[in-house]
């Protein structure tokens, strides 16, 4: 099931609706989330970081699983953490500190495997690449850097190497507000968003800025056309610009160059953007607590979700798996969504081992389809028929 | 009855009762007549086989008189079986119990749930009495084995499988504790392995047992190889009789340390003392207890002190037995989730690679040659077994292999260094590969180096024979040479021109290389193997200092593989082949798979032996019948997209209106795809083309283009007119006019494009976008016109969604090759593009480039339909590159733009 989840950094809980039927799912309660801070981590469970007043001085991660509505697991890194993301199959998890150091967990084992100094200022949002090999993280003082996650455990080679990034983006002059990455591997492209009004579009591969457009509003959201033909750009003057990504185009636009049109309701400002799986739907977030639907094929609004009266900060289109669907008739199915639903892993670590003496790394193997099986045992008795035949064979011919 | 009534043909339902019973009647025993000829059973096999005589089920509804007429043969079959199968006489019970196996294999759902029971009942029977003969106890054995693999498919029969199962367990150890002949403890360790696999519960009493047997016939030295193997498989499957966590890990830890505890014995004196303990520290965290040894029984240590030197060698088959069932335990799949001590496993790798059967300068005095000989000579074994434990921890911990990728490059490329032998090397390469698919960019920023260099050395025939160059530590030097950027020209230039002579006496060369003693096939292909995977994850980032000659290298190997004709695959056994099973042709399939890899990994200009490739890919498509053939035709459907990019907008224009058929397209009905012909318009450009070809298009469609752009004065509809104003328009001094001129626009604009990408935001207005769009210009346009006609309004955005195609690679490559080369190909679409834009735009005034295309390209009507039959035949368009540009473009690179 392709689920929209949304999450606000007022406590309306995280909002669920079905993206094809509309119907509002389970409502996760208690979170208040940092922009960027709502993950779903290996389809499994939910994961958000949250906003903390400034008296605090650890974070917090909060974790959900899909069939209940209250928090089950609760993390304290030792900062608060803004941008959250996992890697696909659920294996980690990287959050941005606000002091600027990226943390890597390792979620079966909640240990801190690796936490660096990546930034200056604050971290504001990470994503991977397409391989996952690569990380990219942009700050609020405007840097963006890639870095590679193999030299980032590497403590030899990032001994020997000059920078511990790959690449190191300082072209935009405020804070990053969004990041978003194509298709491609390493050849892939990077979109990315600023408060100086501008987004531009790097290239992954050689490490240098394609284009740079100008908006006449601050962009806080971007989202990638699936073909990459266009870029769409949540603006807080409520418009979703699209814009092109390399080709050229007329300036006589009334927008500015580059950008060839917008979605607009005239609602307030968008917060967030994401597409679902088809390429075809796009999810905006906005300051008015709703969440919009759009057809990016008619620009047409095709459904409207409410989350809260604040502001919406986070949308993600995830697919949810089924089991976790049966919520409803709670005694015919609790037992077996308790049986298969696996029990979430415990809470993140807050600091590095370093003496790792014999810790288990805490590789887990995760279970796969018992189905394989199947094809090691083929039937025998055929094999053992026609071998024992010729055996015979041979003693008939030894007899006569 | 049946005698008159014949049969409608051999797949007559009523046929399969009739065989069944003629088969009961003439070729099976009963109790009077004795046992016929083996070979009697086997024609018995392979009738039922053939016909599907115990189906009990057909494609469509017949009679059901049929039906049960073969009802009642088959239950006349079952019970001769049965009868059979409790007969005296061992054979005439073998006999029975076998096709009772196949019985409940074949017959059918209904049959086999309200019998299996009984048949249980006779087969087991047969396992246990003493008396019985061994080929009786196989057969029962496999009968049952294939009893519960039949009753594993049934979900709902878990329970009384189970129980069925645990009946069976007694029996079967007593069965492999027996000693008796290797083909029972063969029938049984099968019949215990389906168990494993479908009813693993019910081995859960017996497990301790079950362990102990298995180990010791496992360190017994009286197993052939593939029945150890099969122990050793049950041996990893065992936990999931528990099916939790802690068996699952008890047993890992417990195997290592058996290794482990091998391994001292046999590396004694070949490595360091604390090399054992390391390996030990990461399995027992200090101050716990170490787990029981495997199978129950001290065995290693204090045990082998006892066995005698004489079998050292078959300590290191041991470990490797055992290893193969680590290797089994990681990649199959387990119920639960389970933590895998990735440390250990990484040190007991690096243990053994560590070892190369050198000796330490101390202990020369107290090993014997003959010492050193027996453990060198099977080191290359236990190296390819510990390669395989690798791969399998690689697949086993997935993506949490990252904290440990960078050790295990490390070990691997330290290992690469020293490996010189075939099987290993192909191993080592396999390794590379699996670990560049499965973790991407990151790992080709680290493997990159390491792979080249080694598939340089050894598909390098030219220069370097492997026999040398692995061997001699000078090679080495040359090797490294190539890490050193001051010394990368002259390594280039020597295969440049290596490339080059190979160019011109192709089929010599070979003929040297196939005499000599070069590295084996096999090795080779696994190189190129490994070329394809770094390719394919990391051609584009930080390849400088390797790409440009990896790519020579490919299309080197590639031509010299094609020597003149493709292999046949069936017989073409080359002399040079290392395994009997890689052929010459396998190794062509390869360099062509790498040579792709090479075309399609990102580069920032047209790959430079692209078109050497696409003839070699040409050719190969010539071989019908052959995978190298098919591999060809996909590659050459590949690298059309790179000859054509393609950047698709997501809203096609002209079927906003058409709603319906769009959301159609989008649910994958392609029957609807032709229905209407005006649906063409969706297909890409091609359709576009068809639909101008098309005489019956839509007459809607074609009336409003033709009544919009009032250029088109042309009737289009008409072919032969079409393909005379095309052959007037490539006449030469037309064509070469506006090519004259729209190739120095190129030059200038895409230049001026340079400076806009660093940000100087130049005029340089449309010119610069056309040439980025080159596939796609005649869906533009054609798109355009009709968009210009339906929805005047969104007119402007549309257009430059259209429009905006092609790559920053191209834009920018152009501009510093700053070549006529490398615009050729590129100018007759640019030049048609730029006039096609300016009849859609309506001479657009503010456009300079458009307007002096139009005012330069003399008819401007014809320049569209010029673009379109230029694209459509290829036969034009590349008369006119050889023709035209061959001459005309150098002058335009530094000639004056104003000369026509």
């Amino acid at each position: 099931m392709e689920v929209v989840i949304a999450s606000s950094p007022v406590d309306a809980g995280i909002g669920c609706w079905d993206l094809h039927s509309g119907a509002e799912q389970l409502r996760y309660r208690s979170c208040t989330s940092t922009p960027h801070g709502l993950a779903c981590v290996g389809q499994r469970f939910l994961a958000s970081s949250q906003l903390r007043d400034s008296s605090s001085s650890s974070g917090s991660i909060l974790y959900w699983s899909w069939s209940k509505p209250q928090v089950e697991v609760k993390s304290f890194p030792a900062e608060p953490i803004h941008p959250l993301v996992s890697n696909s199959d659920g294996m980690y998890i990287i959050g941005g500190g606000s002091s600027g150091a990226i943390y890597f967990w390792e979620v079966a084992s909640g240990r801190l495997l690796k936490r660096w100094h990546a930034h200056y200022r604050a971290v504001t949002c990470l994503f991977l690449s397409d391989d996952e090999s690569l990380l990219v993280s942009g700050a609020e003082d405007g840097c963006i850097r890639v870095w590679s996650l193999f030299m980032v455990f590497d403590d030899i080679g990032m001994e020997m190497a000059k920078n511990p990034y790959e690449y190191s983006f300082s072209e935009h002059t405020l804070r990053v507000t969004d990041m978003v990455s194509g298709y491609g591997g390493c050849n892939a492209i990077i979109v990315s968003a600023s408060e100086d009004r501008t987004c531009k579009v790097w290239s992954l591969s050689r490490g240098k800025l394609l284009r740079s457009i100008d908006f006449p509003s601050i962009i806080e959201a971007v989202a990638l056309d699936p073909g990459e033909h266009v870029f769409y750009a949540g603006a807080r003057d409520g418009k979703i610009y699209i814009a092109s990504i390399n080709a050229e185009t007329t300036s006589s636009n009334s927008y500015g160059k580059h950008i060839i049109g917008t979605l607009s309701d005239n609602s307030k400002g968008v917060t967030c953007l994401a597409f679902s799986k088809d390429g075809i739907l796009l999810v905006s977030g906005s300051e008015d607590g709703t969440i919009r639907v759009w057809d990016a094929k008619t620009h047409n609004i095709v459904r409207i979700y409410r989350l809260a009266k604040g502001p919406v900060n986070n949308v993600l289109v995830v697919r949810r798996p089924l089991y976790s669907n049966r919520q409803t008739s709670e005694n015919s199915h609790s037992s077996f969504s308790r049986r298969h639903a696996p029990l979430l892993p415990p809470p993140l670590g807050k600091y590095v081992n370093s003496t790792d003496e014999n810790v288990d790394s805490g590789a887990v193997s995760v279970p796969q389809t018992p189905s394989s099986d199947i094809m090691d045992a083929p039937y025998l008795s055929y094999h053992v028929l026609t071998k024992q035949i010729s055996e015979l064979q041979v003693f008939f011919i030894f007899l006569s | 009855m049946a005698a008159f009534k014949h049969f409608q043909n051999m797949y007559d339902i009523s046929l399969k009762p009739r065989l069944l019973r003629s088969l009961i009647r003439d070729h099976l025993p009963d109790e009077k007549h004795p046992f016929p000829r083996p070979s009697e059973l086997s024609i018995v096999v392979s009738a039922i086989k053939t016909h599907g005589l115990l189906f009990e089920s057909c494609r469509e509804p017949v009679d059901p008189k049929q039906v049960d007429n073969w009802k009642t043969a088959i239950d006349a079959w079952v019970e001769r079986l049965l009868l059979l199968a409790s007969s005296k006489m061992p054979d005439k019970c073998w006999a029975g119990i076998c096709l009772l196996g196949l019985t409940c294999q074949d017959c059918s759902s209904d049959r086999f749930l309200a019998s299996y029971s009984v048949w249980f009942q006779k087969l087991v029977a047969q396992i246990q009495p003493p008396s019985a003969s061994h080929f009786v106890k196989v057969a029962s054995c496999a009968s049952l084995a294939d009893l519960f693999t039949r009753l594993g498919g049934f979900s709902n029969l878990k329970k009384d499988g189970t129980s069925h199962a645990g009946k069976l367990i007694q029996p079967i150890l007593e069965l492999l504790s027996d000693d008796s002949s290797e083909a029972v403890w063969e029938g049984a360790v099968d019949l215990l392995r389906s168990i494993l696999i479908y009813f693993p519960a019910s081995v859960h009493r017996h497990y301790d047992t079950v362990e102990a047997i298995i180990v010791s016939r496992i360190m017994s030295e009286k197993c052939s190889a593939t029945i150890s193997k099969k122990f050793v498989y049950c041996l990893a499957l065992l936990p999931k009789s528990k099916g939790d966590e802690v068996s699952w890990s008890l047993m890992m830890q417990k195997i290592l340390i058996s290794i482990n505890a091998h391994l001292d014995d046999a590396f004694q004196g070949l490595e360091e003392e604390t090399k054992s303990n390391e390996v030990i520290r990461h399995l027992v965290p200090p101050g716990k207890e170490p787990p029981p040894p495997l199978g129950g029984q001290p065995m290693s240590g204090e045990a082998s002190n006892q066995a005698t030197k004489a079998s050292e060698q078959f300590i290191l088959h041991r470990v490797s037995l055992l290893v193969c069932s680590c290797c089994t335990m990681l990649t199959n799949p387990y119920t639960i989730q389970v933590t895998i001590p990735v440390r250990p496993l990484l040190a007991l790798v690096r243990r053994v690679l560590m070892v190369d059967g050198s000796l330490s300068q101390a202990l020369l005095p107290f090993f014997t040659v003959i010492q050193q000989e027996s453990i060198c000579s099977d080191l290359p074994l236990l190296h390819l077994c510990t390669l395989d434990l690798l791969t399998a921890i690689i697949k086993g911990v997935r993506s949490q292999l990252l904290p440990h990728a960078a050790d295990v490059v490390r070990l691997l490329t330290e290992y690469f260094r020293r490996c010189a032998l075939p099987a290993l090397r192909i191993k080592v390469y396999s390794i590379m590969r699996v670990l560049l698919i499965s973790m991407g960019v990151g790992m080709a920023l680290y493997l990159a180096q390491e792979v080249t260099n080694n598939a340089i050395i050894d598909l390098d025939f030219i220069a370097y024979g492997w026999g040398r160059a692995s061997y001699n530590p000078n090679s080495k030097a040359t090797t490294e040479a190539l890490h050193q950027p001051s010394h990368r020209k002259r390594k280039h230039s020597t295969i440049t021109a290596s490339f080059q002579v190979q160019q011109s006496g192709v089929g010599r060369e070979v003929e040297t290389v196939k005499n000599k003693q070069v590295t084996p096939i096999a090795v080779q292909i696994a190189a190129l193997q490994a070329l394809e995977a770094l390719l394919t994850v990391g051609g584009a980032l930080r390849s400088e200092s390797w790409r440009s000659n990896l790519d020579l290298l490919l299309i080197t190997v590639a031509t010299n593989a094609y020597d003149g004709e493709w292999a046949n695959e069936e017989k073409g056994i080359s002399v040079l082949s290392f395994e009997p099973n890689c052929t010459w042709a396998e190794f062509q399939l390869a360099a062509l798979r790498a040579l792709l890899a090479s075309f399609l990994s990102p580069s920032r200009v047209r790959p430079r032996y692209l078109s050497d490739g696409l003839e070699l890919f040409r050719r190969g498509k010539q071989e019908i019948g052959t995978k190298l053939a098919e591999f060809c035709a996909h590659a050459l459907l590949a690298l059309e997209v790179l000859i054509h990019p393609r950047s698709l907008p997501l809203v096609d224009i002209s079927s906003r209106s058409q709603g319906e058929f769009v959301s159609s397209f989008d649910h994958r009905l392609p029957e609807n795809l032709f229905s209407v012909s005006q649906k063409n318009n969706n297909c890409t450009f091609p359709g576009d083309i068809l639909v101008m070809d098309d005489p019956e298009l839509d007459d809607d469609l074609y009336s409003s283009w033709l009544g919009n752009g009032e250029e088109t004065d042309v009737p289009m509809s008409v072919p032969d007119k079409q393909l005379r104003s095309a052959q007037e328009l490539c006449g030469k001094d037309v064509w070469q006019a506006t090519g004259d001129c729209l190739a120095e626009k190129i030059l200038s604009d895409s230049t001026g494009a340079l400076f806009l990408m660093e940000g100087d935001g130049g005029a340089t207005g449309a010119a610069h976008m056309e040439i980025g769009g080159n596939g796609n210009v005649i869906m533009t346009e054609s798109e355009q016109v009709q968009e210009i006609v339906r929805n005047n309004d969104v007119e402007a955005q549309d257009k430059d969604i259209v429009i905006s195609t092609g790559s920053f690679t191209l834009i920018e490559g152009k501009p510093k090759k700053g070549k006529a080369e490398s615009n050729r190909i590129y100018a007759s679409k640019v030049a048609t593009t730029i006039s096609s834009f300016s009849v859609v735009n309506g001479m657009d005034s503010s456009d300079p480039v458009a307007a002096a295309a139009t005012a330069k390209s003399t008819p401007a009507q014809g320049g569209l339909i010029t673009t379109l039959i230029s694209e459509k035949g290829r036969g034009l368009s590349l008369e006119y590159n050889t023709d035209a540009s061959m001459d005309s473009f150098p002058d335009i690179v530094d000639g004056d733009p104003d000369s026509d």
